[in-house]
């Protein structure tokens, strides 16, 4: 009985896993109506500074499984490219925030911030400008 | 004890960094870190393998000096467009013990979403990985090849550079041009080694293509190279001015500035696991002197299989020629002739690297590293090079790289 309990959990977790999508999200004021994965990524690689990233904690799911998804990189690549770019002195890494609902305050608040949060989350404050597979 | 004192320097810098960034209220003050813990040997106690301008490399015992490093980093944001960043580097250079330097100290104001300039001291991009050659954790490679990044000497200015940053549809074009004054030490390892003091007016432009996954650089660099005190070539100047040969002593010398110019091309890829960084320079002199003209280059393969990175790299440097043609009247078989022909020509190296890196926790990687050096002549970037020594070394590392 215990063992079919603790399956069910699991294989319900797994469902929950499976179906949680990522959305990448601007301010209503933003302009930007879609945007493809590579130009998100540029924003979060500090590749470009029209828009400005806001991030998800690290260490969470959703945070590696993002750049997996827009960048093809684990949290350890993505690490090393701030690294070199912060002690360079050309960028500073995005802020971060510890969860869907704090990005998406921060998010909605700037006009030029852009985030990601799990797609659950999302409410009439912000604008969903991607959606990750 | 002096290394367990600065391990535990290390760490305690580290935590205190981390405790303080972690209850500084200020949103607006980043401090972060990086550095290395690393140790290093060679197969041999005729000679020694060293960092470009380290005053003391490994020979046949295990040291920390050589890749060992601490860097601190603190960035004060002014204003929405305004901010400020200072950066402190601890590591063995040019003295035989660990000094800090101020690596970077710049305001930084950005003009537009593509454009920022920088006031104050900036790291020459003179490389394609110059600018964080120290950075271990934001590197593949363990070091930077001294093949290459031994033929440029200097290594920041006081002054300023301009960043700009562009898409073009895919294509991610950045340039950075700087302008300003280096000052610093150099050290000269011949003998019992001496250390000189340059200053040298310098200026230069790169241009960036990013594709995706591929990226490539072209750079050009330019240095107007002063040294008042640098022994070995000032008494042979000395000597040659006392037996009338003024117009050659004037052209080997540094005294009175010597403009020299570095172009390079390089390029990284990061595609399908699969890791390349390679890059090929050029040093020429534009004027006379004792410098010799260089063509180096390496490349770097690695493949990514999770969080481990296997990688083999080849590297060298030739000599390209000498931009001082000594008179007819002193002859090459003549003691003075023979120093100064001896003087003028590069000395050459190859060599073969293997190693890891390994992404094995949050915010750490090991890496361990097998050179094998093959001086060719002049017995390469050796240092310290017994009488007669003539062989390869072959260098085994392991390092411990962190940022914070």
């Amino acid at each position: 009985m215990k063992k079919l309990i603790i399956a069910a959990l699991l294989s319900s977790l797994a469902a929950a896993g499976a179906s949680a999508e990522t959305v990448v999200i601007v301010s209503q004021k933003n302009p930007a109506t879609r945007m493809f994965s590579e130009q998100a990524s540029q924003f979060f690689l500090g590749k470009s500074n029209l828009f400005t990233p806001v991030d998800q904690a690290e260490g969470s799911h959703i945070r590696a499984d993002f750049y997996q998804k827009v960048a093809e990189k684990d949290p350890a690549q993505v690490k090393a490219l701030w690294s070199k770019l912060v002690f360079t002195g050309k960028a500073t890494p995005p802020k971060e925030y510890p969860n869907n609902a704090e990005v998406k305050k921060a998010v909605a608040a700037d006009p030029k911030a852009i985030g990601y949060i799990d797609k659950s989350a999302v409410d009439d404050t912000v604008k969903v400008i991607l959606t990750l597979p | 004890m002096k290394k367990q004192l600065l391990v535990a320097a290390v760490f305690a810098a580290t935590a205190a960094m981390q405790a303080q960034a972690g209850t500084m209220g200020d949103d607006n003050l980043s401090i972060s870190g990086f550095g290395t813990l690393g140790v290093a040997k060679s197969n041999t106690d005729q000679a020694q393998f060293a960092r470009y301008n380290q005053a003391e490399g490994v020979s046949d015992k295990a040291r920390i000096g050589l890749d060992t490093n601490l860097g601190l980093q603190a960035t004060y944001k002014i204003n929405d467009w305004l901010s400020g960043t200072a950066q402190i580097l601890t590591r063995k250079n040019t003295s035989p013990t660990f000094t800090t330097d101020l690596t970077w100290a710049f305001l930084k104001a950005r003009i537009n979403d593509e454009t920022s300039v920088r006031v104050g001291r900036v790291v020459l991009p003179t490389f394609l990985i110059s600018d964080y050659q120290n950075v271990g954790y934001a590197n593949t490679m363990m070091r930077p090849p001294i093949e290459m990044y031994g033929q440029a000497p200097i290594e920041n200015v006081d002054g300023a550079d301009i960043n700009y940053q562009h898409a073009f549809g895919a294509i991610n074009f950045t340039t950075q041009a700087f302008v300003g004054v280096s000052r610093g030490k150099l050290f000269v390892p011949t003998g019992a080694g001496s250390v000189a003091t340059y200053r040298a007016p310098a200026a230069g432009i790169s241009f960036t293509g990013e594709y995706g996954p591929f990226l490539v650089r072209v750079g050009h660099a330019r240095a107007n190279m002063k040294i008042n005190d640098l022994a070995p070539i000032n008494s042979l100047t000395g000597t040659l001015n006392q037996f009338g040969f003024t117009q050659l002593a004037n052209d080997l010398g540094l005294t009175t500035g010597k403009k020299i110019a570095f172009t390079s091309i390089g390029g990284t890829m990061d595609w399908n696991n699969i890791v390349v960084q390679t890059e090929y320079a050029q040093r020429r002199a534009k004027e006379p002197v004792y410098i010799p003209d260089t063509n180096a280059w390496y490349s770097m393969v690695g493949y990514r299989v999770g969080k481990v990175l296997p990688y083999y790299a080849h590297a060298s440097y030739k000599d390209a020629g000498s931009s001082v043609t000594p008179p007819a009247a002193l002859p090459k078989n003549s003691p003075l002739g023979a120093v100064v022909y001896g003087l003028l020509p590069s000395p050459e190296q190859t060599s073969d690297i293997i190693g890891v890196r390994w992404d094995f926790a949050k915010s750490l990687a090991l890496k361990v590293q097998i050179d094998r050096v093959k001086p060719k002549t002049k017995a390469g970037s050796l240092i310290f090079v017994q009488p007669g020594f003539n062989n390869n070394i072959t260098v085994v590392g392991a390092a411990l790289d962190f940022v914070f």
